[in-house]
């Protein structure tokens, strides 16, 4: 009891040289680089995971009055607009903001800051369609043929999911998206929970039955840089540049801080050479950095062109309802026509 | 021992009925009805009912038999005693990969059972029978004095059975399929990796509210809804009424017949875990060890062994308390089981509101830990405690001893195997939970189930080999520590 106590005093008090960042469970960095920051610094990261992008922002949302981290990390631009609206976040003109990607600025207030970005897209095993013929126009996915071979997350528990759900509405538009998820449910495409299990039990290059999967532009890269010298060329390709869906993560400072200079220091070390050049291989996502070098590996992960872009504000009104429509149709099986009439 | 119900109130108030009553505030408003209008929840929630009540069923028909046949000393024994249990501690993705496996769409059996209900029960007996074996076993040993009076007197042994030893039983049986239920009607992970999100039980409905859409009043609609439902099934249990039995020994048997046919059995049934401990690739478990893309397993395995015993060390007296201070108060008894009742993820929400001060401390995280293990350990003691002779007791009392000297020199010894059985499923309650993503977690207290997920996080061979060398680990060493608290159960009697 008595420690229990002192441990509440200690956490009263607070730690003064202490910065907490909260972070997506994704979040990794290099050990050395972190010790480096502390030893220069003086300061004592603690990193504190929350769940997915989605997760631990709400977390920092409902903690709005006490927060429980110092420093956000990991909140993304389908996110954006809730953290900038729930006023969760402090401005920061950081020094090195000049030496990133302008057009990945897209908070001109300055509270979220871009970190690193990349997207979400369509994965092929190369082994399975060597001598089948690939889907040629992203429409051919909801033939029955393609669709029986296609495994997607369920967009109200998975991030790339959701990211997949919009690329098809910004595609096919608001009435058209739910047309094609409807001809989708019926050639048989199959959901999956979240990531992890759409690709490492259904998809065919860890021994599923579904040779299309949603993941990222960079897993192939992952997969030769992760095969101990087995892959010389990635087992897997990116499918439809078009249908890729881009992605920004963002740092921000959290209102009620208590130690604001350690909480700038952290932003300014998000954003700065080392850990820029670190993120590719720990995080497979791409430095918003402009002068930080890719490593070797990433000559497989081509940035692709002519992706899909969403407004901020418009993914921020309308989530809710996309994945509650999206559940109705591909769940619950209803027609498309009557999602849209109940929309009134 | 009302020492005992209070030390268990103080506790849940504290960890689990004050976070809660923070969430439940939050969700007084207009989606409270919109939620339960919708018809969409209630075909929820009856899945959730059938998946329970039909696991419950199809368990206890099983286990049934099985705890007679355990009650006899064959070699192994103990062996497949701490099998049974296994499943138990293992992360889903983990199961959900050896079942498919083996009844996948390209399994090796060659029936594509994804999707498909029967694969769903198939995973829920998988996981629980252990559990159902373990409560009615303490029980089923001590029938022997009744069924050989029974049969003194003349019945059959069928007759004996029917008439003496089911109701006998029935407690334990009711006690076992509750839990089952509870374990089934709230899972989580199985349903939806196993059967995809067209068999979400309504849990999945409410961590999806919860945690990422913030929908308070519609997550607080259908947690009252579960809270209730979970409630009746302890109240209907909570009527059935335990008969004192003298305890009583391992019989004799044919040893290797029995030995073989259980062989078998097991064999059989988790098969998933074969083929999961097939796979187990030293090479990984190796690069693992010093991971530099990824928690190192030896800081994991340390963490998820110092976790484990300090949790217990927690849930081990709230336990013992529970169980004395339930033995003859139903309230208490119900109280005490209601941690089984509330989605973990509320709970963990709860804390982020009732004690900020306190993010990413151990404290949290064990109080979240224990609060799951201590309704086990409860729930396989009570059955031998209440089985016990109050004349013991009364000797013990007469003879000078204080209530509570008597309750720990005189009763605990002798429920010494029940103790230890609910301590062996406490332990892999805890060993295998995930729900260190209750509370916010911190890295560098990665448990051996986090250092899993972390990995199956990131596309790649030399990871996903990793995950699976880190689960084969896991399970081989539950197993190992299950094995040691189970030998001392055949000796004594």
């Amino acid at each position: 009891m008595l420690r229990l106590w002192s441990l509440l005093v200690l956490l009263a008090l607070g730690f003064a040289q202490e910065v907490t960042v909260l972070t997506h469970s994704s979040f990794s960095l290099d050990k050395g680089l972190i010790a480096r920051f502390e030893r220069e610094t003086g300061l004592k990261l603690r990193f504190l995971k929350g769940g997915d992008a989605g997760e631990t922002l709400n977390r920092a949302i409902l903690t709005k009055g006490a927060p429980i981290a110092d420093v956000i990390y990991g909140l993304d631009n389908t996110f954006l607009s809730r953290a900038l609206e729930a006023d969760i976040l402090l401005p920061y003109r950081s020094p090195e903001i000049r030496n990133l990607k302008a057009t990945l600025l897209l908070d001109p207030t300055l509270r979220a800051l871009p970190v690193d970005y990349g997207w979400v897209s369509l994965n092929y095993h190369r082994a399975y369609f060597k001598d089948r013929p690939l889907p040629k126009v992203p429409d051919d996915l909801a033939r029955p043929e393609y669709a029986r071979l296609l495994v997607v997350q369920n967009p109200a528990t998975s991030s790339p999911g959701l990211a997949f759900l919009m690329t098809t509405v910004a595609r096919f538009g608001e009435d058209g998206y739910l047309d094609f998820w409807a001809r989708l449910r019926d050639g048989g495409v199959r959901v999956a929970k979240g990531w992890s299990e759409a690709y490492y039990t259904h998809f065919t290059l860890y021994k599923g039955d579904r040779p299309l999967v949603v993941s990222y532009t960079t897993s192939p890269a992952a997969e030769v840089y992760y095969s101990e010298g087995k892959y010389q060329e990635p087992p897997t390709g990116n499918l439809f540049p078009e249908l890729a869906f881009f992605q920004v993560e963002f740092v921000g400072i959290l209102k009620g801080t208590k130690n604001l200079e350690g909480a700038r220091k952290v932003v300014d070390w998000f954003l700065s050479k080392p850990v820029q050049e670190n993120i590719p291989t720990e995080m497979w996502m791409y430095p918003a950095r402009r002068e930080a070098r890719l490593p070797e590996v990433f000559r497989f992960a081509p940035e692709p062109l002519g992706s899909v872009r969403l407004d901020p504000k418009a993914m921020a009104q309308n989530r809710e309802r996309w994945i509650e429509e999206w559940t109705k149709v591909v769940l619950q099986g209803q027609s498309p026509e009557a999602v849209r009439r109940s929309r009134r | 021992m009302a020492y005992g119900g209070l030390l268990v109130f103080l506790f849940l108030g504290l960890a689990l009925f004050y976070p809660l009553g923070r969430i439940l505030a939050l969700g007084v408003g207009e989606g409270f009805a919109r939620a339960l209008t919708n018809p969409y929840y209630w075909e929820r929630y009856l899945w959730s009912l059938e998946y329970g009540v039909l696991s419950a069923l199809l368990t206890l028909i099983l286990a049934l038999p099985l705890a007679f046949s355990f009650r006899r000393r064959f070699p192994l024994r103990e062996v497949f005693l701490a099998l049974s249990t296994l499943p138990f501690v293992l992360p889903t993705p983990v199961v959900a990969l050896g079942f498919l496996a083996l009844l996948g769409p390209r399994g090796l059996l060659g029936v594509d059972l994804y999707g498909t209900k029967a694969l769903l029960f198939l995973a829920a007996v998988f996981y629980n029978l252990g559990l159902a074996l373990r409560i009615l076993l303490p029980v089923a040993l001590n029938l022997e004095g009744p069924l050989q009076a029974a049969r003194v007197l003349g019945a059959t042994p069928f007759r004996a059975f029917l008439r003496v030893g089911f109701p006998l039983i029935l407690p334990a049986l009711g006690s076992a399929g509750l839990l089952v239920f509870i374990y089934a009607f709230s899972a989580f992970g199985v349903p939806l990796l196993l059967g995809g999100p067209r068999y979400a039980t309504l849990e999945v409905e409410v961590y999806t509210l919860l945690a990422y859409r913030l929908a308070f009043p519609e997550a607080s609609a259908l947690m009252l809804l579960e809270i209730l439902t979970l409630a009746l099934a302890v109240a209907l249990y909570l009527c059935l009424k335990p008969y004192p039995l003298p305890p009583g020994g391992l019989l004799p048997a044919p040893p290797w017949a029995y030995a073989l046919g259980l062989g078998v059995f097991f064999l059989l049934l988790f098969a998933p875990l074969w083929g999961l401990l097939l796979r187990l690739d030293l090479g990984a478990l190796a690069s693992a060890w010093a991971s530099e893309d990824f928690t190192p397993l030896s800081l994991a395995l340390g963490n998820s062994l110092r976790f484990t015993f300090l949790a217990l060390l927690l849930a081990l007296p709230l336990g013992v308390a529970y169980a004395a201070a339930a033995r003859r108060n139903p309230l208490m008894d119900l109280l005490g089981l209601f941690p089984l009742m509330v989605s973990p993820v509320a709970v963990g929400l709860g804390y982020l509101l009732a004690y900020p001060q306190l993010r990413g401390s151990l404290l949290l995280l064990l109080a979240a830990y224990a609060l799951l293990a201590y309704p086990l350990l409860a729930r396989a003691l009570l059955p031998a405690l209440r089985s016990l002779s109050p004349s013991l007791l009364e000797a013990a009392r007469v003879l000078g001893a204080t209530p509570l000297r008597a309750f720990f020199r005189v009763e605990i010894p002798l429920v010494l195997p029940a103790l230890q059985s609910g301590l062996a499923l406490a332990l892999a309650a805890i060993l295998g939970e995930f729900g260190a993503s209750l509370v916010l977690w911190r890295p560098e207290w990665t448990t051996l189930t986090l250092a899993i997920y972390e990995r199956l996080g990131r596309p790649g061979e030399a990871p996903f080999r990793e995950a699976l060398a880190i689960a084969a680990l896991l399970a081989l060493l539950s197993g190992v520590i299950f094995y040691l608290l189970d030998r001392g159960r055949g000796r004594v009697g």
